[in-house]
């Protein structure tokens, strides 16, 4: 089994590094594929059970967007075709039709989710998050310059049930198209969430046991209970 | 009307003074906070000193302040400075309103030494523009409101005025990369026996060349991203520095200061190479101020390092440490971490580096805790870790992941509890690692620590 992790150079900001590392520790016999900004990646010449991209820098978006730009085609076939994918954090952005900022930045993203980002560089959203998916307690943390605008028609990854969802107002979070799986969340997300993480096991066809799991869920379901009070308010 | 506004904002500020001082508040930043209230361009128009350093960076400015202020105060100078307050607008306001007079003009103060938020950048430096600005370093502190060192650097690039002078740590490419046109000089510390070629940290922000995005070589790593790189592809290169620490020997506590090919001899005060960076940050200010090395060195010797951040005792059979480790910034957690590590001796420790002030109606964002180098901590010299806090659970799993045994761990949530599950070995240091968040709590159990340090020696003794 393999899983190629895109751009660690760049893709590792906000402990997203330790989801590849928990999810190996979970699953020692995964094969981690490490690919660089300026290597070809894996998934081009041959199968891998998931790829993953992580947070990045606004200067890593643009890289990560360079970077798979040539590829973009190919890789939307293979997300068509099934292709497990995450995608974690202000990742999420370079995936969408573009990014504007406050300060004059902007970004062309990759135009595969139809949905676009608003940057305030200098009134940074800090939130927590309490949601669903397939029947599960998801949390995690969001951390971000601003907020994604989505067409309707795109699927959730999340529903809210308390925090801030894909924007303000909106009672979902991420996409999920196929088996591309994009939240802003952080957390890290695996580390985090062991049920999702023995979810995401099942479908690279891996045993879905965890590392530390005992550890591990009663971290989760600690954070699934204090999240959940009522005098808790889920923006910082 | 600016300067009206200025004044009736400045008298106002002095009014509370006395006030706070009745009230027994006298040491918070209400002034300033009042000034900038009445007055969002206060600073613009407060009297300045005639020589202004700015001091900022991610970690150590506290330190570089402090030891900056107590050599100028021993040459003779009456230092202007933020020491007692925040270094934010606020903090730095209320500086300036202690020593000024009535109409805003600055008192018997020759220089300013003011400790700057590197966030803070935007409200302070149009309106106070430094002669030389010192950045320690840019590392990743707290996600929520630095986000990335980049993110900070722009900020300050966009910021500091062009005539201000760089003092940079030629070690960091991302300080260096701060305000490109300034005019500058750097400082840095000579290859070292500890130092690697690859990064052992998690932390490692400087992997590519920020010209061409190539892959960077290191001929030397210190921690992280600090270190001397050189770009294969495009040239790109680390640059020279002009005050190189040198020589550094942690065993005779001394090390050299190299400027233009001459060596000059200086004592050292610490023993991390945090400290040593501190340390030579302060001695290129003061050549910058025009100090001869001889009587930078007579100073510095009689300087010490903020008793806040570290400070050890023998209570009963055991060495009781206290270490701070700021909560939110791993890269505070992972040098303490690495320091504690590669000390002597058996370690028993009590993490309890909490955000307190997130416990009751927010939840700490655990981010900093996967971003941080707890793998350091999975060392055969520490015997015991403790996790306490509402995040206790946090340490837990991530010490399991960092490959710590099971049985060394132990976590319980009330901190006080917690200290009484170390087992106080005798010949054991005992460290208990806080954050500036729960230095007040951590303060009160550090001192149920002693009592229960001499009750477990005075069994100890009873048993044998």
């Amino acid at each position: 089994m393999r899983v190629e992790v895109l751009f660690p150079e760049i893709c590792n900001l906000s402990g997203d590094g330790m989801n590849i590392r928990y999810l190996h520790q979970c699953c020692p016999e995964l094969e981690i594929v490490e690919t660089g900004l300026k290597d070809r990646p894996a998934f081009l010449d041959g199968p891998v059970d998931l790829i993953y991209l992580g947070s990045a820098t606004e200067k890593g978006l643009e890289l990560m967007v360079e970077a798979l730009a040539p590829h973009r085609e190919a890789l939307v076939e293979r997300i068509e075709q099934g292709q497990l994918m995450l995608v974690t954090g202000n990742a999420l952005d370079a995936l969408g039709n573009y990014v504007t900022s406050d300060d004059g930045w902007h970004l062309d993203g990759l135009g595969i989710l139809d949905t676009h980002a608003e940057y305030h560089m200098m009134d940074r959203h800090n939130s927590f998050f309490l949601g669903k998916f397939e029947g599960m307690d998801i949390v995690g943390f969001k951390s971000l310059f601003g907020h994604t605008h989505a067409a309707v028609a795109e699927e959730p990854l999340f529903a809210v049930e308390k925090g801030v969802g894909r924007c303000p107002g909106a009672m979902v979070e991420g996409f999920r198209h196929n088996n591309l799986l994009v939240t802003y969340l952080t957390g890290p997300l695996l580390v985090l969430n062991p049920p999702f993480t023995k979810w995401l096991l099942r479908q690279m066809g891996a045993p879905d046991t965890l590392a530390f799991e005992a550890a591990a869920m009663d971290n989760y379901q600690k954070r699934v209970a204090e999240f959940r009070e009522p005098g808790r308010d889920y923006m910082y | 009307m600016g300067k009206l506004r200025f004044l009736f904002a400045l008298w106002m500020a002095k009014l509370s003074i006395p006030a706070l001082k009745i009230t027994r508040h006298n040491g918070t930043d209400f002034p300033g906070s009042l000034a900038v209230k009445l007055c969002p361009d206060f600073l613009r128009y407060v009297g300045k000193p005639k020589t202004i350093v700015a001091v900022t960076g991610t970690n150590g400015k506290t330190t570089v302040s402090n030891m900056l202020t107590d050599v100028l105060e021993a040459q003779g100078h009456r230092v202007l400075g933020n020491r007692f307050g925040s270094n934010i607008a606020s903090g730095i306001s209320t500086a300036f309103i202690r020593n000024c007079d009535l109409l805003g003009r600055v008192r018997k103060c020759d220089i300013a030494v003011l400790e700057v938020d590197e966030r803070s950048s935007p409200r302070i430096y149009p309106y106070v523009k430094p002669d030389f600005v010192v950045l320690t370093n840019l590392f990743r502190d707290s996600i929520m409101r630095n986000a990335h060192p980049y993110f900070i650097a722009d900020i300050l690039t966009r910021s500091i005025p062009a005539t201000s002078k760089m003092i940079l740590n030629a070690d960091d490419l991302i300080a260096c990369s701060v305000s490109p046109d300034n005019p500058r000089v750097y400082f840095g510390i000579d290859r070292l026996a500890s130092d690697v070629t690859e990064c052992i940290n998690l932390i490692d922000d400087v992997r590519i060349c920020p010209r061409c995005s190539g892959k960077l070589e290191y001929a030397y790593r210190r921690y992280h991203h600090i270190g001397k790189a050189r770009c294969s592809q495009c040239g790109f290169a680390s640059p020279e520095s002009d005050y190189l620490a040198t020589g550094v020997d942690f065993a005779a506590k001394s090390m050299a200061v190299r400027e233009n090919g001459e060596d000059h001899p200086y004592s050292l005060i610490t023993d991390s190479i945090f400290n040593v960076y501190n340390m030579v940050t302060v001695i290129a200010t003061l050549r910058q101020l025009g100090y001869d090395h001889a009587a930078i060195a007579d100073s510095l010797s009689r300087t010490t390092v903020a008793e806040t951040r570290h400070s050890e005792e023998q209570v009963g059979k055991v060495r009781l440490i206290k270490q701070m480790s700021k909560e939110k910034n791993a890269l505070a957690g992972s040098r303490a971490f690495d320091y504690i590590a590669g000390r002597p001796g058996r370690k028993e420790l009590l993490l309890m580096m909490n955000c307190l002030g997130d416990t009751h109606h927010w939840s700490e964002n655990t981010c900093w805790i996967f971003d941080a180098d707890f793998e350091f901590l999975n060392h055969e010299s520490i015997v015991q870790i403790v996790c306490a806090g509402a995040r206790c659970r946090d340490y837990r799993l991530r010490l399991l992941m960092a490959g710590v045994p099971e049985e060394k761990i132990l976590c319980v949530e009330d901190e006080f509890r917690a200290a009484e599950a170390l087992h106080f070995t005798p010949g054991d240091d005992v460290y208990i690692l806080y954050g500036t968040d729960s230095l007040a709590l951590a303060y009160r159990v550090y001192d149920h620590m002693k009592e229960l340090a001499l009750q477990r020696s005075e069994n100890k003794e009873v048993e044998a």
